[in-house]
């Protein structure tokens, strides 16, 4: 097979296509057009081109892509409609009735300062279904609904939201406004709660079918557009996009649910970091990709990706109930600022220089010092670092701003300013790492580190080392694993729905019901896109939680052939454990049954990568500089003789004793003092404490 | 500064900042235990609840910035147990603590504080507190007229739960068997066990790994830092007095038409202030007094911090800790509402720090005219439900909350239905309430009888209607249907709250803001409107195109947008004219009558 994957950051787009049958990886880097569909066609052609291949020798295309992220981050999303209850205009305007900060009088409320959808917009029709079975106590009034399907046409909406009180226990009355809103505004997107949301609280779950509005109509254009644009270039293999769950879905099976999208970006590098780990043999996986201004930081015990609690799934300040991989984000990377406040407290970060200015060091303008000008003055970096030395530092403008800045407000010297820089952004990586592992009830000591982006390697040996991690991974190209993840990654949907109830007092036959059901609708996705029966996967979760708790936890539910009672007793252990685990606690009460969740999987082959020629074991050939470098060792700051590889010019079974710095085109690992380095036939880099 | 000024090792900025990013940590894991895993929704889906770790004698090293009502108050809580156990304090204890004679905030608020030894020495705590379901007060789940002391609820003074490690079961089994809703207040109290069992954990890592005196050297070189900066502020204002226009509270729950004056006075000298709330109403015989340790002073700490470092404009991390309790006083007679003696109850106490807080905002408004906003809603509308569950003859209590809104502000409108002031929680989803209890929720929206003008117009109330299906009562904890939010510099006043019970038989009664157990049968609907904030600014000075979006929007009509903005719209299409609107704003502003209000 040839595979392509194509992932759209923010300043660049990555490509990546390994051809299994020729074993070879091809790999390139455009930037990033303004209409994204613009990088990814001229990237495409290239790739394939650097390839030696025709466009219609790729037999998957997967891209990741941000820009339904993007809609929202930039607020320009659709013109949309809301089709609600009557009496409940403005739950998407209360909200939970929580304002984001805690002592401020002058902040911002996203979803009051910029409504997805306008209350002009938001329109009510009388009809009520209740709890618990969904009996209709108010019907719908079609007449009206037809009146408010008029008043949004006449106001030119784009998208449709039809949000109704308790649609997850019937949605006959959503259906038939979508019927309504077909006859009376063709071709505009229309979106059902039940369908999109089909889970208890209100708020989140219109929230989340408000942006499948807001993000919907351009999201699925650029889909379109993009596919097009690549069948007329020869590309025949289906496009397929990277969703927040970390599956793919494919163009058809995206557009229908575009909130999806939101924040798929991190999750590809993430799959990528794990796949690399399980090449090596290492299922128990931390990664740490680290770029410009932020660290994305993901924890998957037994190499699985975990995902987030529905509550906890958000995008600028928007609630989105979708399934979303457990992935953290800090404001941690080579342009955090460093500083000292009026009171003479040191911070390091969350500020970022971004991309212009950038570092002092970049000489474009910038004066403030950052995390990468510290890697300079501490010598981890050096001017060739940066691209291979195609891009020009200064490394004394990064002294100067470092003086001014940090040295002069705290009284202390160069070096100092430096190395605590770098310490105090490590630590916040590290409290980040403990956020998501130790504060899960996850052991580091137990994992892998696996060091991603441009940045992550120059932090993840000191990581190690503090937090006893035993060992640090870096796959070949730490840079482009997102696009790596594409590759490694299957399709992809969940179906969920809410079903409350006592686990000693199920009532068995519904259980089965509700299952089959969301497993048929799993399957015939799977199968419109073409995957055959032997490779659908169809697993089971329930969200349970002691009753009276209102928080609950997801955990994987036993086969249903085990029979009612020993079904209800096995999840209920599962669900002990996991509390325990997370929470620190199990208690004796009752446990209780809130969502059920089929997760449809279509397992794509496994993907085949060439192995790395192996060398002689001395990595001298690709030995290019030495110089002094700064290391904090037993809390003391010390200067190692250090040594400078390069990273393509080492060969599998090369050893390479810390201290040392690896250097490859757009990433740069450091090995730290009392560890050592490895490469593996896999062509990864293992750092080891010796 | 602090009292506690001791020789401490000095310590690098990069341990500094590393130990403070711990803190914070810690006490954000415990507040997230407690509210992923209690039961009481009130706690699990509003977090009405504060954790945190503190100094041997009580002082806040962090906090979880969850409800400030309830981590200011932690320390003060801390210095009650300690007042009652002096030395007898070993590690292995757990205490219980509510009474608001010793520190508490009051007696709903309950506390589970862990004390940290090293070498065997008190050397922190590890604490926290949270609203509970129902104390065994005169009423069930909320209390509003208690007579004293005794009828606010069951009194947990410093009592040792944990003795060397060992739970004193009979102990917790009498708690538990004299309160209505024991299976719920068991986990919550176990809840609050966890979390604070982990904060202490969490907090001998750090000591093992640097050592007792650099942690605590970390801890008060942090509150040093916070007080420094908020001292930096203050001394920025000019030294004076500033006052507030008196405020009310509609009454004390029993005597009606007897409204409740609240004074305050700003003195500010120096990098000090003092809130001085002398002449306020002397104490009363219902439970809305406020106790001056655990309530009313914490009302001052959160105003004053949130007006001089608000979060929004002081970009830096700025924790929340002690430093920022030292540079505020607060003036409050003995036998007053904010300073109540025994045997006066306190359990209803909130609404009026509420105001309180209000009308120290009020009284810096010249003073800081771009830092505060005008009148806030200052209430919280707390409702609690309850009945007997048919069968096994089971209590249950169900407490809603309807949140009110702020004034305008500075070159913003004011914030629409959302915690307003000290309140900060989250509601409850209808989905939830109807899946647990007995109601139906017939109407949750916007009050669209209009909001207070202004330049930029207050924000908006919420309308809350409920049916009772069964037979039950309602207990009512809110503010604000007598004295409306106050508008500034020429903003209107805002609206007030209102209460109304439908009955199923088509009668409709008014009801006053606090009630306690009045009886709902079913098909009852209990309705309450919640308070608009104040305006800020001549709505004249209103940009037309927002009036016009509010009238889009229905919150303004057509009559409205002329009369209160001068603003002109075309009654069909609601387009601006801005021409009449520019020639009705030139007739408004001619001095043939002589404006009320200062200009700025």
């Amino acid at each position: 097979m040839r595979r392509l994957g194509v992932d759209v950051g923010g300043t660049f787009t990555d490509l990546l296509i390994v051809d299994e049958d020729a074993g070879t990886v091809s790999v390139e880097k455009v930037a990033t057009t303004a209409d994204p569909a613009d990088g990814v066609l001229a990237g495409t052609m290239r790739v394939i081109e650097a390839a030696g291949l025709r466009p219609d020798d790729v037999d998957d295309f997967l891209h990741g892509t941000t820009i339904a992220t993007n809609i929202v981050l930039e607020r320009d999303g659709a013109r949309g409609g809301l089709i609600t209850t009557e009496g409940f205009r403005d739950i998407l305007h209360t909200a939970r009735h929580r304002r984001p900060l805690t002592f401020s009088i002058y902040q911002e409320v996203p979803w009051q300062d910029h409504p997805l959808i306008p209350r002009e917009l938001r329109l009510t029709v009388p009809e009520r279904v209740t709890a618990p079975d969904g009996a209709i106590e108010r019907p719908l009034d079609e007449q009206a609904t037809r009146a408010a399907a008029r008043q949004l046409a006449a106001r030119d909406v784009e998208a449709v939201a039809v949000c109704f009180l308790f649609s997850f226990l019937n949605a006959e009355h959503e259906q038939r406004v979508r019927a309504i809103l077909e006859e009376e505004l063709p071709g505009v997107y229309v979106f059902l709660r039940s369908d999109v949301a089909p889970r208890y609280r209100e708020y989140e779950a219109f929230s989340t079918t408000a942006l499948c509005a807001y993000v919907g109509p351009k999201t699925n254009r650029y889909i379109e557009r993009l596919s097009q644009a690549l069948q007329s270039a020869g590309v025949r293999a289906e496009l397929r996009v990277m969703t927040s769950a970390g599956g793919v879905a494919t163009a058809a099976g995206a557009t229908r649910q575009p909130a999806n999208l939101l924040m798929s970006g991190p999750v590809a590098g993430l799959i990528g970091g794990l796949w690399a780990a399980r090449l090596s043999g290492f299922e128990d996986v931390i990664t740490l990709d680290v770029g410009g201004t932020s660290a994305d930081i993901g924890v998957a015990p037994g190499g699985e990706l975990r995902l987030k609690h529905l509550l906890d799934t958000q995008i600028a300040g928007y609630h989105a109930m979708i399934p979303m991989a457990e992935l953290d984000t800090i404001g941690a990377g080579g342009g955090s600022l460093a500083s000292v406040d009026e009171a003479g407290m040191f911070h390091v970060g969350p500020q970022s220089a971004g991309a212009e200015p950038g570092p002092a060091c970049y000489q474009r303008g910038g004066d403030r010092p950052t995390v990468t000008d510290a890697m300079l003055v501490v010598g981890k970096l050096r001017p060739e670092s940066f691209l291979a030395g195609a891009m020009s530092v200064d490394p004394a403008l990064a002294e100067r701003a470092l003086r001014e800045h940090v040295c002069e407000p705290l009284g202390v010297d160069l070096t100092e300013a430096a190395a605590s820089t770098v310490g105090v952004i490590t630590h916040s990586m590290i409290q980040a790492i403990e956020l998501n592992s130790v504060q899960k009830g996850y052991d580091p000591r137990e994992f892998t580190l696996v060091a991603l982006g441009g940045a992550g390697g120059l932090f993840a040996a000191d990581i190690a080392l503090e937090m006893g991690i035993p060992r640090v991974l870096v796959p070949p190209n730490p840079g482009i694993t997102s696009a790596l993840g594409l590759l490694a990654t299957d399709t992809l949907y969940e179906h969920s729905t809410t079903e409350m109830a006592p686990l000693d007092e199920l009532d068995w036959d519904r259980v089965r019901d509700q299952f089959a059901r969301l497993d048929e609708r799993g399957r015939e996705q799977l199968r419109r896109d073409g995957v055959a029966d032997d490779a659908i996967e169809l697993r089971h979760f329930a969200d349970c939680r002691y009753a009276n708790q209102g928080y609950e936890l997801m955990v994987a539910a036993p086969d249903l052939a085990v029979g009612a009672q020993a079904w209800a007793e096995q999840l209920a252990e599962g669900f002990h454990v996991a509390h325990e685990r997370q929470y620190s606690r199990r208690f004796d009460g009752a446990v209780h049954l809130v969502n059920l969740r089929t997760l449809a999987v279509g397992r794509r082959p496994p993907l085949r990568w060439p192995e790395l020629p192996a060398g002689d074991g001395d990595p001298g050939r690709a030995l290019r500089h030495e110089q002094d470098v700064v290391f904090v060792v037993d809390g003391r700051r010390e200067a190692h003789s250090t040594r400078f590889y390069e990273r393509a010019a080492l060969r599998a079974g090369d050893d390479v004793p810390g201290p040392a710095v690896i250097e490859q085109f757009d990433s740069t690992t450091v090995v730290s003092p009392g560890m050592g380095a490895r490469v593996d036939p896999r062509g990864n880099l293992i750092l080891e404490a010796r | 500064m602090s009292e506690t000024e001791t020789v401490r090792p000095t310590l690098d900025p990069m341990t500094l900042r590393v130990l403070g990013g711990a803190f914070g940590a810690i006490a954000k894991e415990m507040a997230q235990v407690i509210f992923r895993t209690a039961f009481f929704q009130i706690i699990r889906e509003a977090e009405d609840l504060g954790a945190g770790l503190y100094t041997h004698d009580g002082q806040e090293i962090a906090e979880s910035e969850t409800t400030a009502m309830h981590c200011g108050s932690i320390g003060a809580y801390l210095r009650g147990i300690v007042e009652v156990w002096g030395g007898d304090i070993e590690d292995g204890d757990v205490f219980l603590h509510n009474d608001p004679l010793h520190g508490a905030s009051h007696i709903a608020d309950v506390c589970i504080a862990v004390p940290i030894f090293w070498e065997g020495r008190l050397i922190a705590w590890a604490a926290d507190t949270a609203h509970l379901a129902d104390l065994g007060a005169a009423s069930a789940g909320l209390c509003t007229d208690a007579f004293d002391y005794f009828a606010d609820g069951r009194n947990y003074r410093a009592l040792k739960i944990e003795t060397g490690g060992q739970r004193n079961q009979e102990l917790v089994r009498h708690i538990f068997d004299n309160v209505r809703t024991p299976d719920v207040n068991r986990g919550d109290i176990e809840a609050l066990y966890t979390a604070s069992q982990l904060g202490a954990r969490r907090f001998g890592a750090l000591l093992d790994k640097y050592g007792a005196d650099v942690v605590m050297a970390a801890a008060h070189a942090w509150m040093d830092h916070c007080e420094q900066l908020l001292r930096r502020e203050i001394e920025k204002v000019p030294d004076g007095d500033y006052e507030a226009p008196v405020q009310w509270m509609d009454d004390d729950a029993r005597n009606r038409d007897h409204p409740l004056n609240i004074n305050v006075k700003v003195v500010k000298r120096g990098s000090d202030v003092t809130i001085d709330l002398t002449g306020s109403h002397p104490e009363v015989e219902t439970a809305v007094n406020a106790p001056l340790e655990g309530s009313t002073k914490i009302a001052a700490y959160f105003i004053v911090r949130t007006i001089f470092l608000d979060q929004a404009t002081h970009a830096a991390y700025i924790p929340n800790n002690e430093g920022m309790f030292r540079p505020v006083h607060v003036e409050a007679p003995e036998g007053s509402l904010f300073n109540p003696r025994f045997p006066r109850a306190t359990y209803a106490r909130f609404c009026a720090c509420q105001i309180a807080a209000d009308s120290v905002l009020l009284a810096l408004a010249d003073a800081l005219p771009q830092q505060v906003c005008a009148g806030t809603g200052a209430e919280v509308h707390v409702i609690a439900f309850s009945g007997i569950a048919p069968g096994s003859r089971a209590y249950w209590v169900y407490v809603q909350v309807n949140e009110s809104s702020w004034g305008g502000r500075y070159g913003k409108d004011g914030m629409d239905s959302i915690g307003c002031l000290m309140e900060n929680i989250r509601n409850n989803p209808i989905e939830e309430e109807e899946l647990s209890f007995p109601v139906r929720v017939e109407r949750y929206e916007l009050r669209d009888e209009g909001p207070a003008p202004g330049r930029w117009r207050g924000g908006l109330g919420v309308i809350r209607a409920t049916r009772s299906l069964g037979e039950g009562w309602v207990t009512s904890e809110a503010e604000r249907q007598f004295d409306p939010p106050k508008g500034l510099f020429g903003g209107h006043n805002g609206r007030t709250a209102k209460t109304e019970v439908r009955r199923a038989d088509g009668s409709v009664l008014e009801l006053p803001s606090k009630f306690t157990s009045f009886k709902l049968m079913p098909g009852d609907v209990i309705e309450f409107r919640t308070a608009c904030g104040g305006g800020y600014g001549d709505p004249l000075e209103r940009d037309p195109e927002a009036v016009a979006r509010d009238a889009r929007d229905k919150l303004v009509t057509v009559e409205g947008a002329r009369a209160d903005y001068g603003v002109v719209l075309d009654p069909r299409t609601l387009a601006l004219d801005r021409e009449a609107t520019d020639r009705a704003r030139a007739a408004a502003r001619q001095p043939t009558v002589t404006p009320s209000g200062s200009t700025p």
